[in-house]
């Protein structure tokens, strides 16, 4: 195969493979969010696969979630041991964060295979 | 390699990519014609897929409010409120809708044993559910209002189109079946435009209209009755009606009691066999009065009148234990949790 044959097969296969990632070919159809809790109230839910930084408060105190490329860690609480932020990224379905002194959880849910045309009540 | 390959990989790189867009994605989803508007106290949420889909749209939009404008018992303009000013006094005249919809409602209501009773009312007035001034009425009060909840008080006369309660106190309040009876009229204009699919919702009560955009199986889930998310699962094909009853729509709690707003007519107080009851029927009114007649009977009676009413029926009991009738065995699925 000469260089310039090379060539045009790669980006064709490159061409292809971004097509499929583009059109979710390769995506990750689960539905899987975050979920917050603070004072066991849910405070906010999220999807996981959008990035986002915001602040969490309770009545102990309060932290800031960053959420990346599909994971989450906790950044700055005013807990003193931040066991929290020591945590890192978590990234699995059933993986959560807990930060007790402020009483503020992380949880990642999956809702996969529960997407419905609409719900009855 | 020689250009003649090349051009052959070309080629089949292309077919596969065809292909597994063909398998992956089918056809591209055409958008529907959507509203969401509010009315019959609650939002309705319409999305129509065909040829005709915004004339559609436009006549089930206008088909809502005009029944709505109908039984709005606020409304001194509607059907309902002239009948219920008028109780005890003198026959009104009234649409033709008014008394096709009053005729089905006093039909369930003789099936049901009253357990589905259209003269509800003056009930729903004591215990605050018309003014959200919600309170618990002494049972000397609950009592005297009883004898004022009575279907066979309701007289129509077809020739002259007129309603009349017979005594002075009484009241109709269509809310048990008014959606559902709408749904009926949408899915009858439907028919009459050309419409490949879609799916209305109005408060909970949803019209499965033909199959769905790009499927066979339409996935309506259960609301969690104590809670966020969902608690279950509903797979239907084809045109089908799901209404939902609960004593977690609207409700209030007092002294640690759960007081929701579906009565028990014989009782005069708020049902509580069961936490929820989910109807599955042919027929939009059907659907929509039985789930309230479900809900006031409980589990043993649902289950056992599904087959004279040809419907389907799932439900949560008091202790939150799951019910489903046979007929739906294969298209329910409940979870533990809610998700």
């Amino acid at each position: 195969m000469k260089q310039g044959d090379k060539f045009v097969l790669y980006s064709i296969l490159a061409l292809v493979f971004i097509l499929f990632i583009e059109y979710g070919i390769f995506k990750n159809h689960s539905t899987r969010v975050i979920v917050i809790r603070s004072d066991g109230k849910i405070v906010k839910e999220l999807p996981i696969n959008k990035n986002a930084f915001f602040e969490v408060k309770s009545r102990e105190g309060h932290l800031f979630v960053e959420v990346k490329n599909g994971k989450v860690r906790v950044v700055d609480s005013t807990c003193k041991e931040k066991l929290c932020e020591k945590e890192g990224w978590i990234g699995n379905t059933g993986e959560s964060i807990i930060c007790l002194p402020n009483r503020i959880s992380i949880t990642i849910i999956s809702k996969n295979g529960e997407k419905v045309d609409t719900v009855t009540y | 390699m020689s250009s003649k390959k090349i051009v052959n990989i070309i080629a089949y790189i292309f077919i596969a990519v065809i292909l597994i867009f063909v398998f992956t994605k089918g056809k591209p989803l055409e958008k529907p014609a959507y509203s969401e508007i509010y009315s019959m106290n609650t939002i309705c949420d319409l999305e129509i897929y065909g040829k005709d889909k915004k004339a559609a749209l436009q006549k089930s939009v206008s088909i809502i409010n005009t029944i709505n404008s109908i039984i709005d018992d606020f409304s001194p303009q509607s059907d309902v409120y002239k009948i219920n000013e008028n109780a005890g006094i003198h026959p009104v005249k009234v649409s033709k809708t008014t008394i096709d919809m009053l005729e089905k409602a006093i039909q369930i209501a003789k099936q049901t044993d009253g357990a589905f009773d259209p003269t509800i009312r003056p009930l729903l007035v004591i215990w605050g559910f018309k003014n959200k001034n919600y309170r618990v009425p002494s049972e000397e009060e609950i009592k005297a209002v009883l004898k004022l909840i009575s279907y066979q008080d309701i007289v129509i006369n077809k020739a002259d189109n007129t309603v009349f309660l017979k005594h002075k106190g009484e009241g109709i309040d269509l809310g048990g079946i008014a959606k559902g009876y709408t749904l009926d009229k949408i899915k009858e204009t439907l028919d009459k435009f050309d419409i490949t699919s879609a799916i209305i919702n109005m408060g909970g009560n949803v019209l499965t209209y033909k199959n769905p955009p790009n499927g066979s199986v339409w996935r309506i889930g259960i609301k969690n009755p104590r809670g966020s998310g969902i608690r279950g699962i509903i797979r239907v094909k084809g045109t089908k009606f799901i209404s939902t009853s609960g004593d977690y729509e609207r409700y209030f709690i007092k002294n640690g009691v759960r007081y929701c707003h579906i009565m028990d007519p014989k009782t005069g107080k708020p049902a509580r066999k069961i936490i929820s009851i989910t109807v599955v029927s042919t027929k939009g009114y059907l659907g929509d009065a039985l789930s309230t007649a479900f809900f006031v009977k409980g589990r043993e009676f649902a289950l056992q009148n599904t087959t004279k009413f040809g419907v389907g029926v799932v439900g949560f009991d008091n202790k939150m234990m799951p019910f489903i009738s046979n007929n739906l065995k294969n298209s329910v699925t409940i979870y533990n949790e809610a998700r």
